[in-house]
């Protein structure tokens, strides 16, 4: 079929007349559903109101839209004045809003958005975000959009154009935009839609509670079903957080058979839904349940099969999912559902090879989840860090960096030439994910980076940092934010050590609490344990760069808290084991003793942060 | 059932302290995300443990308001008197 845009899409679609976008809320019943021919009117009004304030074609406006039927008519609204949107998650609530408002202002930064548009409520929240960022003209409210009768003035939209900047990657102080064409979006569409979920035009139906600044939710459950006529029905991802029996009930109710969440939310369900409510469930319908976005865990998802296998899911309908924003959003389905690969720990953290064992319950086995084959058009192949050419692939069952190429590849970020250029390795993108292929599946059992991921939420070590070194006492540029996986439960746990002159004491503990009290006010996360340190303690480069890997060795050995100094110990030994624990899921996961289930996927925009390999990797 | 000031602040306190990490000190001042040791999903059920308490929804719009337990049951007792049902 002949690529088209997403703004050709929305007009093709305006001849439906039946299927369309339901937007749930909460508090309410009622259910506003919008045809795409309806939608296609809306729409042009929300494009002719954003000429009007002055916007034109390859312009940014940055979108920090909470509800999810503002946003969706804004952003297509945009795409049809030929307009590029930047979406930009809202400020969740309990959470101080420090900063959320320094990410938001680089990032408005960044995109050189000229209008910013929001609702009443965020728009006094934002005070400061104009007065800092120079390109911004105007910080206009929802409601002008919401009721303006402007006439869109057609503008010439093409697969070459770029379509939005998905601001996902990258810490609070330096995010990068990925640019995405609307070329990208036709053939990984194409790719998703058609060869991996094999929909069919019009019948199947979404259920969808992923936020829309992000990839899943925004090209998986508003652009995808555009391109195909599928109804879509959207619930608020709060009201999903709050309770997760909502998304089950929704699909239940209104017969889905296509819905995606990330790992954390098939434990979620899990743990929350209580035994008397699943009586009423069902959920026979849904064909495919996708998981992306976070590492999978095989035995989250086998748990979530069983419990709900009495509200009818079919196990055969779980999918995992590889991706990134930077391949706009899939790389990967395994159609064959969820099946795990045993491997040999042993030979894994020595070798860095993937050896089958024979029995899978053998204590040094691990379980490592099968994403599929690359999409149809896409390259997949992994490569040694080291080969900065993608020169020498490695073979089947030798683990290195996955690199990609094909028509989903972005070209990179947006307006930084920089990052863009160390994002690739000789024409492939470099994703940050070690695993290992056979027989073109792909196996993801590690990350290359030092993200911190929970709960489907990416952190940045150094925004952590950055909060714990604002607390009394602890030495600025002496702290040191890792997660680690042992012992494995559900999550990462995630451990902040800091170096300070004070002595062991009620002084500490108080600057202990200080550093738990400051983190989690500002970024919500709760930290599992906080080590305070002698001065000199915390390991670091000859450079003075502070080495994330080591100290999460050291730590996991429990030879953090004896040491006295930054160079006791055995240097040759421990470099070796940082090198090792490249591999650090699989590497915990074996000296807790087996059964170990790494995680396997990232598939999401977050998820990927191609570029900045770990620094202490040397 | 109307609600008394006092029931209103004993019931948000119950619920919140079902929650918190034992050994926690609960008051009015206690803010949600930074003294209870419970990571953001826990928030979020508790938060829905509080609605159920009181048979009505706290908006995203009001939950960005609310820092400290005190700020939760100030905003329940709005939520209340304006249905008629804070005496």
């Amino acid at each position: 079929m002949t690529q088209r845009t997403v703004v050709q899409a929305l007009e093709d679609a305006a001849v439906s007349t039946r299927t369309g976008y339901r937007f749930i809320s909460e508090g309410t019943a009622s259910e506003p559903f919008f045809t795409y021919s309806g939608l296609e009117r809306a729409t042009a009004r929300y494009a002719g109101a954003l000429q009007t304030l002055g916007l034109k074609k390859g312009d940014r406006v940055a979108l920090v839209i909470p509800d999810n039927q503002d946003f969706v008519f804004t952003f297509l609204g945009a795409l049809r004045a030929g307009v590029i949107p930047v979406p930009i998650y809202p400020p969740a609530g309990l959470r101080k809003l420090g900063g959320y408002l320094t990410n938001t202002l680089h990032v408005v930064r960044q995109s050189g958005a000229k209008v910013l548009v929001t609702d009443p409520d965020v728009r006094r929240l934002l005070g400061t975000v104009q007065a800092g960022a120079p390109d911004l003209e105007k910080v206009v409210s929802i409601e002008g959009l919401r009721k303006s009768n402007e006439r869109l003035r057609p503008v010439s939209v093409g697969l070459d154009d770029t379509c939005f900047l998905q601001f996902t990657s990258g810490s609070t102080s330096a995010p990068k935009g990925v640019e995405v064409s609307h070329g990208n979006i036709a053939h990984n569409v194409e790719a998703f839609m058609k060869k991996g979920l094999g929909v069919q035009d019009g019948v199947d139906s979404g259920v969808s509670w992923l936020p829309l600044y992000h990839d899943m939710g925004l090209i998986g459950f508003v652009l995808g079903p555009l391109y195909h006529r599928n109804t879509v029905s959207f619930l608020p991802p709060l009201l999903f957080l709050k309770r997760p029996l909502r998304w089950l009930q929704t699909i239940s109710r209104l017969r889905a058979t296509v819905s995606f969440g990330p790992n954390f939310a098939y434990a979620l369900c899990t743990k929350r839904v209580r035994d008397r409510d699943l009586e009423p469930l069902d959920l026979s319908s849904w064909r495919v349940a996708g998981c992306g976005a976070e590492p999978i865990r095989a035995a989250n998802l086998e748990a979530f099969a069983e419990k709900f296998a009495v509200c009818g899911f079919q196990r055969k309908a779980l999918l995992p999912c590889y991706g990134m924003a930077e391949a706009t959003l899939a790389i990967s389905f395994d159609k064959r559902g969820l099946r795990v690969d045993p491997i040999d720990g042993a030979v894994l953290a020595a070798e860095g090879r993937a050896e089958t064992v024979a029995d899978a319950n053998d204590a040094r086995a691990l379980s490592v989840v099968s994403c599929g084959q690359a999409f149809e058009g896409h390259r997949v192949r992994v490569f040694s860090l080291e080969d900065e050419e993608s020169r020498h692939p490695l073979p089947d069952r030798t683990v290195g960096e996955i690199r990609v190429q094909g028509p989903s590849v972005t070209t990179g970020y947006f307006d930084d030439p920089e990052t863009t250029a160390a994002a690739f390795a000789g024409g492939w993108l470099k994703t940050g994910d070690l695993g290992y292929l056979v027989d073109g599946d792909i196996y993801v059992c590690g990350r290359e980076k030092e993200l911190i991921i929970v709960n489907g939420r990416n952190y940045y070590p150094q925004d952590l940092e950055w909060e714990a070194s604002r607390v009394r006492g602890v030495r600025k540029g002496n702290v040191i934010a890792f997660g680690t996986t042992k012992p494995m439960g559900d999550r990462e746990r995630v451990i902040i050590a800091f170096e300070t002159g004070a002595p062991a004491g009620p002084e500490r503990e108080e600057m202990k609490e200080g550093v738990r009290r400051t983190v989690r006010t500002a970024t919500g996360l709760s930290i599992d344990d906080v080590v305070a340190l002698e001065i000199g303690v915390l390991p670091k480069t000859s450079s003075g760069k502070l080495k994330r890997g080591e100290t999460r060795v050291l730590y996991e050995r429990g030879e953090l808290f004896g040491r006295t100094s930054a160079r006791q110990g055995d240097p040759i030994g421990l470099a070796l084991e940082v090198a090792k624990s490249q591999l650090g899921y699989v590497k915990n996961a074996l000296r807790r003793g087996g059964a170990g289930v790494p995680p396997a996927t990232t598939g999401s925009p977050s998820g990927a942060e191609p570029v900045g390999r770990a620094d202490d990797a040397d | 059932m109307a609600w008394t000031r006092e029931a209103v602040l004993a019931a948000v306190t119950k619920v919140v302290e079902g929650h918190a990490e034992t050994g926690t000190e609960i008051t009015e001042k206690t803010e949600l995300v930074a003294d209870l040791g419970i990571d953001s999903l826990g928030i979020m059920e508790m938060v829905a443990d509080i609605e159920d308490e009181f048979g009505l929804t706290i908006a995203e719009t009001e939950l960005r308001q609310v820092a400290t337990l005190g700020d939760v049951v100030r905003a329940i007792e709005v939520r209340l008197d304006r249905d008629g049902e804070l005496s």
